[in-house]
């Protein structure tokens, strides 16, 4: 059956799908790194954006890539290869395709098992789960956008509700880092029961780490005004971190 | 090019009217097709491999993992949508992995381009950030497929476990500076409360992803009381 999911014809279809979702991308920053320009923003502003985002995506695409590895040995490269390269998430697609694996009834996401209704079961199953939020950007994102942009028009003359636009924006982030951050501890003080302190220590050193290298390059580029290192602060600070786990 | 970068303000208003109408009608097609293309594959590799999708199987493996998801795609619309921007949104949903790297993506070259939310810079800066971001996926995972053979004992060589258990702690560390240092104050009750209630409740942690709404809400409830204490003349 593996064979069969690593097959030429099935790294034709998958890798076409991920070609399209490309293209998608290209003309998207075409698009708008030329309208950047066309409103008169700082080319090396853009240029930033780019560079910065390039990077920090690195890191987090290897560890998505380990992703296909995972669900390679039962699905075969192909599938997992189009799941992770567009709209899935890998947390999602392991738990997504072994709940389905237990519904045709293969009891097991294992190559052993896989029958060819079992597998184009669950790929559906996987496509199906995760495409509602595409479907409400199809419909909603212009109307949506447009409701947000219009409230902040009816109560801009006082330039405040502008004002909190933006700082909603960084508490949110602020609120979905702390949420991490708060599981880390947790994790520790009481993942092997309740104020043990024997849980995985790990991530909380490695997210310390991870800050405190940040905290270098941020010296660095503000008060040495090294800008250029911005665009890698994250992605170094990121891979420091993660070789503190190997040495722990 | 340079009469474009002088253009006057109604110049600029029309080309972002207009900028703004393609984006959406792009994003509205290019959705389009790939939900037709990502439900449509499994009935293509069907024919190919001679078995269709077993429904019943399908309906009772939604009702049973489908419907978290359905609810979670909902509240990632409602929160993100509005942290990416139009084009930024319509990319970010195609290619997914949001919250470990397209949210912090875009904030990320957000903060070094230095735009505020809601502006056409942000737009443009924020769509460069998730198409970037997107690509750099598609590549990488299209070079490790390619060389799967030579690096898969590498990559899951138990060296370099730990390091890509920790992706995550890693980026939110180095956010978590980032934000925290302009906003402590701010900061600090969400993340007491949160570990608090990660002690008391260790079953949570495998439930991160929810805990952000009600994380997320308290500090944006606390940014507000914050922010309309300092500007008391303007408080309705």
């Amino acid at each position: 059956m593996l064979e069969v999911l690593n097959s030429a014809p099935m790294y034709l279809i998958c890798g076409l799908i991920i070609l399209f979702v490309a293209l998608v991308c290209v003309v998207f920053m075409v698009r708008a790194y030329k309208a950047g320009i066309a409103i008169g923003m700082d080319k090396k502003k853009l240029n930033y954006a780019v560079t910065s985002s390039i990077t920090f995506s690195i890191l987090p695409s290897i560890g998505i890539l380990l992703g296909v590895i995972a669900l390679s040995g039962s699905l075969g490269t192909p599938w997992p290869w189009l799941r992770l390269s567009v709209i899935g998430a890998l947390h999602y697609e392991t738990q997504v395709a072994e709940a389905a694996a237990e519904q045709v009834g293969i009891g097991q996401l294992s190559a052993s098992v896989m029958t060819p209704q079992a597998f184009t079961t669950i790929a559906l199953l996987m496509s199906l789960c995760i495409i509602w939020g595409m479907v409400l950007s199809l419909f909603f994102n212009k109307s949506y956008l447009k409701k947000l942009q219009g409230k902040k028009k009816d109560s801009g003359e006082t330039a405040k509700k502008e004002g909190f636009g933006d700082a909603a924006m960084t508490a949110m982030f602020i609120g979905l880092v702390s949420a991490y951050m708060g599981s880390y501890i947790g994790g520790f003080v009481s993942g092997k029961g309740m104020f043990t302190f024997q849980g995985d220590y790990v991530p909380i050193i490695v997210a310390v780490v991870s800050a405190l290298v940040m905290a270098v390059f941020t010296y660095f580029a503000e008060k040495k005004h090294m800008v250029w290192l911005e665009s890698f602060s994250i992605a170094g600070s990121m891979l420091i971190g993660m070789l503190a786990a190997i040495v722990l | 090019m340079s009469e474009n970068t002088n253009m006057n303000a109604n110049a600029r208003e029309e080309y972002l009217a207009k900028y703004d109408r393609g984006t959406h009608w792009i994003g509205r097609i290019s959705t389009a097709v790939c939900i037709v293309l990502f439900l449509g594959a499994p009935f293509v590799i069907g024919l190919y491999i001679g078995a269709m999708p077993n429904l019943s199987a399908i309906a009772k493996g939604y009702l049973s993992v489908g419907l978290v998801w359905t609810v979670s795609s909902v509240v990632e619309f409602l929160v993100y949508t509005p942290m990416l921007g139009a084009g930024g949104g319509y990319l970010a949903f195609i290619t997914g992995n949001l919250i470990n790297m397209k949210i912090p993506c875009a904030m990320n070259a957000r903060e070094i381009a230095g735009t505020k939310s809601g502006t056409s810079e942000n737009e443009i800066i924020s769509t460069l950030s998730i198409a970037a971001s997107s690509l750099i996926t598609i590549v990488v995972l299209a070079l490790g497929v390619l060389l799967l053979i030579p690096l898969q004992p590498i990559l899951q060589s138990e060296t370099l476990k730990p390091a890509f258990a920790n992706v995550v702690p890693a980026l939110f560390g180095a956010m978590a500076y980032q934000y925290y240092r302009k906003n402590l104050k701010l900061a600090l009750i969400p993340l007491v409360l949160m570990t608090l209630l990660y002690i008391f409740v260790p079953s949570l942690t495998s439930q991160t992803s929810l805990m952000i709404l009600p994380s997320g809400a308290i500090t944006i409830a606390l940014a507000y009381l914050a922010w309309s204490k300092k500007k008391p003349g303007d408080a309705a």
